[in-house]
């Protein structure tokens, strides 16, 4: 055969799903042509045999004709899959998706539902003990590390399911790339699209704009209320400048800034986000290790700036915020007491509900403040920037692995995969009850995407809320400098250390500096545990 | 009048050990067994997903005493019973000794006490984060009336105070329902002769009652002691040990290190130790109570 | 039963009695009202300063009973509980039972006291320890997710109450009754379950309420060792924490839902509790 001929092959084999995406990249490799050249060649060919709709799949769009074909067959009568699942939210989101996957291909999904509290525990316990009861299981990015400590993964890859054009379409290369990162391991794919989380700073819109409130901050710090504040020093002032009063004017108590940083809940991502720009910088990309030694980095100069600085922010909310978990802490901004919060997408979602909110209309969007000045921990240099704002992905960034214990694991894709597919990431995204926020660039408003705001109004968004919102996450995650999220095994372990470190100094029992000493000692230990060999080796795959 | 013992050798040789060996087979099963896999833990070293890489001697071990984390949980934890079990002991009695006088409405009483004693801790914890808080809560707003203002959820002290008040309402009912079971075995003859050289009811109450209720109580007091050293619903539910770890009990340490963190190792290590302990502490406190059971 | 001691008493003694027994009635009841109101609360409302009293302070909402009465999953959880429950109590008085008469009654080469220790001395132990290898065991016995499963944990557990109240109950049966049954030909175990039992049947109501409240109340090992099927109630309460903290409106209805059984018994068996055991005490 010469060239020609084997890459016509080599097309019509991926089209037809008979190669895997990455032995057509590689077999494309051999014929000389660049990577660059591939993408573009398959991403139309692809694109062609996309139908908007075919009545075998009312639940699905775009399809492809194989598509069509195979759910003609009702592939999968007779199969039951069992998916363990996070209860509320997210979980609320993937079952509301069951019966209509259950009608196209007659299979069954049966769902299991379980509280945050044990769904690590589950997980781990259903594999370990070899028990393996569940096909797939819904996973927080954070728990990837654990599943690659066995010689052989817990989870399988899902590239050859993902080519094969008979599975639900999804285009991976719609990913933000940031993003893309918490679904794959070492560069392969194992995650099916589903949640996409991000820290962002959220304020009010109307109080930051308002001309008397303008004229006093001008007075007090010397210079223009920065809506929003664009640099740590601005997120203090203008936190400290909200607080004790009453700029509501509705009798109420005012706040600056309100965190959610109840111990072993969710707070230490407050920490995370907002320190990261004193760390991470175009210059440096180490946050948590050195990957040289795995010597912890948390106690480093950034690190400690860093948590003096976030103590000043913990003054400008009620005292209590230290025991508040997340609802609590949301519902100091929606009932408009707080002037700003940072954290997810959530937020703005419930801020569209009236029953609870106070907000509505009222949002405004932002990436997390950045720094003019970052260490980098590797060569021990502070380093000027004129800006330095970092993107993040903290958060769980829920989505579902395949178990390498399924006998199912085509069916399970297949389902995976349906809620991944356009129409229904859609609506995930736009339904603020499933708990889902975008990660995929189609999820977006044009030039990025191709949502629309229309589809926002339909769900009961205020549009100018809708638009803000998109705007500020949409900054976060395509931000060109990322903060590294850990996905290395134990994660967990190594967040609850330095969350009760952090909590510890916001309790004022501990200095910062001694707080931050205490965390890199834990880890150290923790690291002596797992081996340390072998967790800079997958620390460096996480990075992959 | 004490229980008299059947001698021996009588009969019942055969019988004594049918009845008495399928609850101790029951126990050996789920818990020595069990109990043997927790001793061959705190000698390894387990990481998930390998599971044991390594057995580590005494390892374990000396990591916990040397942890001050540890030692802290402790300290709460013993805190925690000195301060709850003797005031639900005193509330609990001195409730079923009111209830059993037998006054009109008493049933109603007795049921409404009873009550708490069927809900579920981990649901109170989270009813008590309401109750306590700054935002809204009931017990500040009262307080606030009065012109008290504690931090009950942003503090250590706070905290722990906050989870023994639950604790006392939770678990009073728990001494109530026992002692009253025992107080209402007395008989109204024995009163009368009390009554007479008494000067008052609360004389009757320290002089006959408490003595009379006294194994009944002893064995709520035993019972509850040995639940409240294990306390976890409640203080985790409301603070979840935070600020830091200032308001972590023993058995929420030991669950986040062998559940959470999958570090079997160090955990049943640390549950060895607290068995040792408790049962120590146990053995004295039951040979105190044996005598005056006896 | 009106006790001696109350009609004798002075006005101002009942007139104290009523006071503190009303006190004592307000603070139980107090968190039940709270629960309540937070039941109806929106979630906003459940932190907003002086939102206390529906209609007047804030709009009451029927929201949260919805979401929990509408979810399939805690109907099953509920009935999972129920089941657990009965089964846990029956289970240990089962086995509980003879062995607190066997103790009681008879002498064993070890002191019978420190038996009871040694039954007592398991309830020691933090479940957060034992519960890897229960998890193990229970895969190795095929029972994870089951209701037998936890059944056999739980009655486990509670065992030692039936045998360390027991004990102590079946010893204050007179032994004159048995003594004659005894020489009247009776077998041991016609006096103990023709006798003996049905003199204790008081005792075994109060032992039977209490495992149960134990094993309703239980969260840890429900949460670890069921995923589906036989999740209890409590583990379910867990579940009012999620991704987006504690849902504390869904946490009380639960908290209210969650009472209803063991209350409902409870009502129905205290007269035995009001008959009284006596534990050693003197009898009339």
């Amino acid at each position: 055969m010469g060239n020609v001929e084997k890459l016509e092959a080599l097309i019509q084999g991926y089209l037809k799903g008979k190669i895997g995406r990455r032995d057509f990249v590689v077999g494309g490799l051999q014929l000389g042509l660049s990577l660059a050249v591939l993408t573009r060649l398959t991403a139309p060919a692809r694109a062609a045999n996309l139908m908007d709709s075919a009545p075998e799949a009312p639940y699905e769009s775009p399809i492809t004709q194989e598509r069509v074909a195979f759910l003609k067959t009702k592939p999968f009568k007779g199969t039951t899959i069992n998916v363990m699942v996070l209860k509320t939210t997210v979980g609320d989101g993937l079952k509301y998706h069951v019966p209509h996957w259950e009608e196209e291909t007659g299979g069954k999904v049966n769902v299991a539902e379980v509280p945050i509290e044990t769904l690590h525990q589950q997980i781990f316990s259903d594999l370990a003990s070899g028990l393996g009861r569940y096909d797939a299981y819904m996973t927080g990015a954070w728990f990837y590390g654990d599943f690659f400590v066995p010689k052989t993964p817990y989870i399988v890859e899902i590239d050859k399911f993902q080519a094969d054009p008979r599975h639900p379409y999804w285009d991976p290369d719609q990913w933000l790339p940031a993003m893309r990162k918490l679904y794959e391991w070492n560069g392969k794919l194992y995650g099916v699209l589903f949640d996409g989380d991000a820290q962002a700073l959220y304020y009010r819109k109307d109080i930051f704009t308002d001309s008397k409130n303008q004229e006093k901050f001008k007075d007090k710090y010397g210079y223009s209320l920065p809506a929003p504040p664009k640099t740590m020093k601005e997120l203090q002032d203008a936190a400290a400048f909200f607080t004790g009063w009453d700029w509501a004017s509705d009798g109420g108590e005012g706040w600056g800034l309100a965190l959610h940083a109840k111990v072993n809940e969710q707070g230490f991502f407050h920490f995370l986000s907002l320190s990261a720009p004193y760390v991470i910088s175009p210059d440096n990309k180490y946050y948590f290790f050195n990957p040289q030694d795995m010597k912890p980095l948390i106690n480093s100069e950034g690190h400690l700036r860093a948590l003096e600085d976030y103590l000043k922010l913990a003054n400008a909310g009620p005292r209590e915020e230290i025991s508040w978990t997340l609802g609590q802490g949301w519902n100091l901004f929606l009932a408009g007491r707080s002037a700003m919060e940072p954290t997810w997408g959530d937020l703005p979602t419930l801020a569209q509900d009236p029953k609870t909110s106070k907000v509505k209309g009222k949002m405004g969007a932002a990436g997390m403040p950045g720094t003019t000045e970052a260490f980098n921990p590797i060569t021990g240099q502070w380093k000027k920037y004129e800006l330095n704002q970092v993107g993040n992905t903290n958060g769980g960034s829920w989505h579902c692995v395949i178990s390498r214990n399924s006998k199912k694991q085509e069916a399970t894709y297949d389902f995976l995969a349906f809620m991944a597919n356009k129409k229904n990431a859609f609506f995930n995204s736009t339904n603020g009850w499933t708990g889902v926020q975008p990660g995929m660039k189609f999820e977006y408003l044009p030039p990025v995407g191709t949502a629309s705001l229309d589809e926002f109004k339909a769900q009961n968004w205020d549009a100018d809320d809708a638009m803000e919102y998109l705007k500020g996450y949409y900054s976060v995650l395509s931000a060109p400098v990322q903060q590294e999220y850990l996905r290395i095994p134990g994660t967990a372990e190594y967040w609850h250390e330095l969350d009760v470190n952090i909590s510890a100094v916001l309790g004022g029992q501990m200095q910062p500096k001694a707080a931050l000493d205490a965390t890199a000692a834990a880890w150290e230990k923790i690291t002596q545990r797992y081996g340390r060999e072998k967790q800079k080796v997958l620390y460096q795959a996480s990075f992959a | 009048m004490k229980a008299k013992h059947v001698r021996p050798g009588e009969y019942g040789a055969v019988f004594k050990y049918v009845l008495l060996l399928p609850a101790v087979l029951w126990v050996v099963a789920f818990t020595f067994v069990p109990l043997i896999f927790v001793i061959h833990y705190s000698l390894a070293n387990y990481v998930l997903g390998l599971g044991i890489t390594d057995y580590v001697g005494l390892e374990n071990y000396a990591d916990v005493l040397a942890s001050d984390r540890f030692w802290h949980s402790i300290m709460v934890t013993a805190a925690y019973v000195a301060i709850s079990v003797p005031i639900e002991v005193v509330l609990g009695f001195t409730a079923a000794w009111l209830v059993n006088l037998g006054a009109p409405w008493s049933y109603g009483f007795r049921t409404v006490i009873g009550t708490p004693l069927f809900t579920m801790e981990v649901a109170i914890g989270y009813l008590g984060v309401t109750l306590f808080s700054s935002q809204g809560g009931l017990v500040p707003a009262v307080l606030g009336l009065a012109g008290v203002h504690v931090p009950w959820l942003s503090t250590a002290w706070g905290g722990i105070a906050a989870a023994i008040l639950l604790d006392i309402w939770r678990w009073t009912s728990f001494v109530f329902v026992i002692v009253l079971a025992g107080l209402a075995g007395i008989s109204s003859d024995l009163y009368d002769a009390a009554i007479l050289d008494a000067r008052n009811h609360w004389q009757v109450m320290w002089r006959l009652g408490v003595p009379l209720a006294w194994p009944v109580t002893t064995i709520a007091i035993l019972l509850r002691t040995v639940e409240c050293l294990k306390v976890f619903a409640i203080p985790y539910a409301l603070t979840t040990g935070g600020p830091g770890t200032s308001t972590e009990v023993f058995s929420a340490m030991d669950y986040l290190t062998t559940v959470q963190f999958f570090n079997f190792g160090q955990g049943s290590a640390m549950g060895v130790i607290f068995l040792v302990m408790v049962a120590a502490l146990l053995t004295v406190f039951f040979k105190q109570m044996r005598k005056r059971l006896a | 039963m009106t006790n001696i001691l109350w009609l004798r008493a002075s006005l101002i003694s009942k007139v104290v009695v009523y006071v503190l027994l009303t006190l004592a009635v307000i603070f139980t009841l107090l968190p039940f009202v709270w629960a309540f109101i937070n039941s109806i609360k929106t979630s906003t409302a459940t932190f907003e300063p002086g939102a206390f009293i529906p209609f007047i302070t804030f709009q009451p909402t029927l929201d949260s009973w919805h979401n929990v009465l509408s979810d399939p999953q805690a109907i099953n959880a509920f009935i999972s509980s129920i089941v657990v429950s009965v089964g846990t109590t029956a289970v240990a008085l089962i086995l509980g039972v003879p062995a607190a008469y066997a103790l009681a009654r008879f002498q064993f080469p070890i002191g019978s006291s420190d038996i009871a220790l040694w039954f007592l001395s398991q309830r020691v132990l933090p479940p957060a320890v034992v519960l890897v290898p229960f998890y193990l065991l229970m895969v190795y016995l095929q029972l994870i997710d089951t209701w037998t499963g936890l059944i056999f944990c739980y009655s486990a557990f509670n065992l030692a109450f039936a045998v360390v109240i027991m004990r102590d109950i079946f010893r204050d049966v007179s032994t004159e009754i048995e003594d004659a049954a005894k020489v009247e030909g009776a077998t041991p175990w016609q006096i103990f379950w023709k006798i003996s039992l049905p003199l204790s049947v008081d005792g075994l109501v109060v032992t039977a309420v209490l495992i149960f409240a134990f094993t309703w109340n239980e969260a840890l090992f429900a949460a670890a060792l069921t995923s589906q099927s036989a999740t209890t109630f409590s583990a379910l309460v867990l579940a009012s924490r999620s991704t987006r903290g504690v849902d504390f409106n869904i946490a009380a209805v639960n908290t209210l839902i969650g009472i209803i059984p063991p209350v409902v018994l409870y009502f129905f068996v205290q007269r035995y509790l009001a008959r009284g055991l006596s534990f050693g005490a003197v009898k009339g």
